[in-house]
């Protein structure tokens, strides 16, 4: 076992070498590659990779909140405007894109409106834990050109650790909210997101049949291999290709992780308002948003590096495919968000355990059945 | 190569900073003014009636019993993946395929026994069920 995961870390810092075409410095953690940067030394002390590891998480942080930055006030408005024959925005700047720095500037300037009776510590810890959990995600997932903050051999089995946080931070919404609303809300996205999990993480397993290792860096090498070669264009060995069911499985489970049609009963604006989001404004709706898009942009980030080849792609650098594939799946749930209707709470529950479960465990015996066979 | 975990710490510590200097920016700019009636639960406009700090009946109480079971066993599922091909390599198909088949079979069968049993159904309140029973008869 420790022989085959050796080779396949060497793989993966031999690809993200070749793919980037950087020099030496590519295919460390980004902490390790800062640390260069910095001029610490190969052997860094553990303040010297404390202050490197600090950096590299700013950057991160930061790039992925840019990323949300796009997406919430413009992007997602832009899609669902094309989905209804509107125009959106296009006053602001070129395209409408200024409206961004306009609509950050006017919601950390609106007034905190603190509701009656509201459970204080919880009220206000809940958006911290949304955004925060997002982010926390993002430190194993390999964006290519050596952009990965961290790489522990458990990295698979942490981010839907990281990413499941969430959860506690909606029902601590939900039922500090002092709202009925809030509470419908907060209690429908425990009912989805417990019925969702187990299809998630078993159908992941079954990619890690495939792969034999829980190394995010390790599952993206194996999928450089190519697959089949048609016309002197060698199709790499995607799991989306190799294994589409899975994939169609974990596309759907994902929809329902982060809430969007037709799995969005947590919020559902025409039931419940905006469920365990209606009681706060100001910066907390901002947080409660941004966690939002930042987990659309996690599960996007997750599909890619477990289905999509992670950062690999043609002529263009890791970082830019990673990017493009991450706002792909972001298209797919605008784009389911538009076209379907909502399932009911009942629906859900009987979709999530009667059919997910089942067809994800039937996934995962199948895969392994093939998988003998073949190896 | 530094151990990953301080990386993972230092973003934990860069994920609490954002949300709360996002806080600091925003407490800093905005006003407060006081009204009343500002501050009452949004109840799509109706005056709030009664408390949320009531006992509701959490119709999914034993689905949750069994995400719990089913969440272990997706704990006890990794490992497993992990060497499978290994497994396969060295100690043939039906040593490292069997014992897995046969633990996901009784959870499979524990499964089945639940959806028989009406686990994983929405559970409608008896009030509501009465409710429907008397709309039918009218």
């Amino acid at each position: 076992m420790t022989g085959t995961a050796g080779t396949v870390g060497e793989t993966a810092s031999v690809f993200l070498q070749s793919g980037s075409g950087q020099g030496a410095t590519e295919g460390a953690p980004l902490a390790d590659t800062v640390g260069r940067l910095l001029g610490f030394g190969s052997n860094m002390g553990p303040g010297e990779t404390l202050i490197a590891a600090f950096i590299g998480a700013f950057f991160i942080g930061n790039l992925m909140l840019a990323m949300t930055g796009v997406a919430g006030p413009w992007a997602k408005r832009k899609i669902t405007a094309a989905f209804t024959d509107r125009i959106a925005v296009n006053r602001v700047g070129p395209f409408g894109l200024l409206i961004i720095v306009a609509d950050a500037v006017r919601l950390l300037s609106k007034e905190l409106v603190v509701p009656d009776g509201v459970d204080r510590p919880a009220w206000d810890i809940a958006p911290i834990l949304m955004a925060g959990s997002a982010l926390l995600g993002f430190a194993v997932i390999p964006m290519g050109n050596g952009i990965q903050l961290a790489d522990p051999e458990t990295g698979l089995v942490y981010v839907f650790a990281v990413s499941s946080l969430a959860s506690l931070g909606l029902v601590a919404a939900g039922y500090a909210s002092n709202n009925k609303y809030s509470l419908l809300g907060g209690l429908r996205s425990i009912a989805q997101n417990i019925a969702y999990e187990i299809p998630l993480v078993i159908t992941a397993a079954s990619v890690v049949i495939f792969a034999g290792t829980l190394q995010l860096s390790g599952i993206v090498a194996a999928q450089t291999e190519p697959l089949v070669t048609i016309l002197g264009v060698s199709i790499p060995a995607w799991y989306a290709f190799v294994n589409p069911f899975a994939f169609v499985l974990f596309m759907a489970a994902n929809l329902a992780e982060v809430g969007r049609n037709p799995f969005d009963i947590p919020e559902a604006p025409t039931e419940i308002v905006a469920g365990y989001q209606t009681e706060y404004s100001s910066v907390y709706f901002v947080l409660m948003y941004l966690g939002e898009f930042l987990h659309i942009f996690l599960g996007g980030a997750i599909i890619a590096t477990l289905f999509l080849g992670g950062p690999a792609g043609p002529v263009l650098p890791g970082i830019v495919w990673f990017i493009i594939k991450i706002w792909a799946v972001f298209l797919f749930t605008q784009w389911m968000r538009s076209a379907i209707p909502r399932v009911r709470i009942d629906q859900l529950i009987e979709i999530g355990w009667k059919g997910m479960l089942v067809l994800s465990f039937a996934n995962l015996v199948l895969t392994a059945v093939i998988v003998g066979l073949i190896a | 190569m530094a151990n990953p975990w301080i990386a993972v710490g230092a973003l934990a510590l860069v994920a609490v900073a954002i949300p709360i200097g996002m806080m600091a920016v925003s407490s800093l700019l905005r006003p407060t003014v006081r009204e009343q009636g500002k501050s009452a639960a949004y109840e799509s406009g109706e005056i709030p009636t009664g408390s949320t700090r009531i006992r509701f009946n959490i119709q999914y109480y034993m689905v949750a019993l069994l995400f719990v079971v089913f969440d272990i066993e997706t704990v006890l599922i990794f490992p497993w993946t992990v060497i499978y091909r290994d497994a396969v390599g060295s100690a043939g198909l039906a040593t490292a395929l069997g014992p897995m088949l046969v633990f996901i079979g009784v959870l499979v069968v524990g499964l089945a026994w639940a959806w028989r049993n009406g686990a994983v159904r929405w559970v409608r309140s008896p009030r509501a069920e009465q409710r429907r029973r008397e709309r039918q008869q009218q």
